[in-house]
């Protein structure tokens, strides 16, 4: 059998593996969401001058960045039902998975960005009488977020590609779809290579998506 | 009035203000001046506490700052404006921006109350056709005037400059030195960190010349300039004049 006969073998599978892209994009999107709060929580803490606050939030961090990311989704969705009795969605399992773990990376992004923030920021807000947390707000985190847009965009494709593992726990996303047409027609290749195109195709766009709003960040350059 | 009283000041084992005390009395235009490193600018910063002073005490006002806490800072900050060497705008808010943010976030003033007020100020400084630019647009000297205005928009009674015309382009000290002098004219007290001689003897009404974080000598610009009295001043002027 050729390879491109295997195309139309499971063509009215096609759409099935496409559709994926929503159940990728919504666990994308939403853990990356989770992680940018998260993320901006953990860096504040992290250049705070509350030492505990500080200590916990790096260790947060190497506890994210120090173990397997798909380690880090088995424990979840298996052990939190014997952990503490609730039968945890594999939907749900996912994004808290992905949400923490993504938290841990951004903070060190944004912290690296506040801490390019020119100092004399800091003290124009400060001299002007400006309370921290609006300091923070207002002043440093616009400019640092700036900074950092092309990292937090890469952040967020890894995440969307990285999303591929939940298929490991049955959340059926683009990976886990084309899985489950290669077994029902114990043909491989043409379901592996549609999702393989769809998940290109959705990066492209978010990087094409990301440029278009960096440039629109940097009009006051 | 603002009065440092035997302040200290160091940085680790670097002591970089050492029993310095002077006053500033309402209305008064004080020029600091002396070599780079002599700690005019340390001095400058204590005075709104951007610095925290070693030891010593800092009256504004009859108030003692140095036994202040977070809160009462800003009430500090609300009275003590800073012009600073770098400007520091803020990059991501236009000009009008920069002059309504604090008045509106620090001292609850209306919107409309800030613009309007922003307005008065730029037509002040000579900006009135940049309120919609964002800072990057603008010459080292117009980011100076944008800060003086935005220092002037939270009514300070003091200003502090720490070398406001070090950063800027020759021909673009007058601009900014102008709008200081106006202001000097209208009795606003400023504390001025400068390297501009012919500013200091023109509008200051005292000078204060420090070295190596000790004030030196405090006099009138004319007796300054004409008889310096210590041997280290006397230098210091055959160099810069």
């Amino acid at each position: 059998m050729g390879i491109f006969s295997g195309f139309s073998l499971i063509a009215s599978s096609i759409p099935y593996i496409i559709n994926g892209v929503w159940t990728t994009l919504e666990i994308a999107l939403v853990s990356a969401i989770i992680g940018f709060v998260l993320g901006v929580i953990l860096s504040l803490f992290k250049i705070g001058n509350i030492k505990i606050l500080a200590w916990l939030s790096d260790f947060y961090t190497s506890i994210f960045r120090g173990t397997p990311l798909i380690l880090q989704l088995t424990l979840v969705y298996f052990a939190t039902p014997q952990l503490i009795g609730y039968d945890i969605s594999a939907f749900l399992a996912a994004i808290i998975t992905f949400g923490f773990n993504s938290g841990a990376y951004m903070s060190e992004i944004i912290r690296s960005g506040i801490n390019a923030v020119d100092k004399g920021q800091f003290e124009a807000a400060g001299a002007l009488g400006v309370p921290y947390w609006s300091m923070m707000k207002d002043i440093i985190l616009p400019q640092a977020i700036k900074k950092i847009l092309p990292a937090m965009m890469n952040e967020f494709i890894t995440l969307t590609k990285e999303s591929a593992i939940v298929s490991t726990i049955g959340v059926l996303d683009l990976m886990r779809r084309a899985q489950v047409v290669a077994a029902e027609n114990s043909l491989y290749f043409p379901p592996l290579i549609v999702s393989f195109a769809v998940y290109y195709v959705l990066v492209m766009i978010l990087t094409i998506l990301g440029r278009l709003f960096e440039r629109r960040m940097s009009r006051s350059d | 009035m603002i009065k440092v009283d035997h302040l200290y000041k160091s940085f680790g084992n670097n002591e970089v203000l050492s029993d310095i005390s002077l006053e500033i009395k309402k209305g008064d235009v004080v020029a600091i001046i002396g070599p780079s490193g002599s700690g005019k600018s340390t001095l400058l910063r204590c005075i709104n506490l951007l610095e925290l002073p070693s030891k010593g005490k800092i009256y504004i006002d009859n108030d003692d700052i140095t036994t202040f806490n977070q809160r009462n800072v800003i009430k500090i900050r609300e009275k003590v404006g800073m012009v600073f060497q770098h400007f520091h705008l803020f990059p991501h808010k236009t000009v009008m921006d920069n002059l309504t943010y604090a008045p509106i976030k620090v001292k609850q003033t209306t919107k409309s109350e800030a613009q309007e007020k922003a307005i008065k100020l730029l037509n002040r400084v000579g900006l009135s056709d940049k309120v919609d630019s964002y800072p990057s647009r603008l010459s080292g000297g117009q980011k100076q005037r944008v800060a003086i205005a935005r220092a002037l928009a939270m009514d300070p009674e003091y200003l502090l400059f720490d070398e406001p015309t070090s950063a800027l382009d020759p021909e673009m000290v007058k601009e900014v030195l102008d709008v200081m002098m106006s202001l000097a004219k209208q009795g606003m007290t400023m504390a001025v960190v400068t390297h501009e001689m012919g500013f200091a003897n023109k509008v200051a009404d005292k000078v204060i010349f420090m070295d190596h974080g000790q004030i030196l000598e405090v006099a009138s610009p004319n007796e300054f300039f004409n008889h310096p009295e210590t041997d280290r001043a006397k230098e210091f002027l055959e160099k810069v004049l």
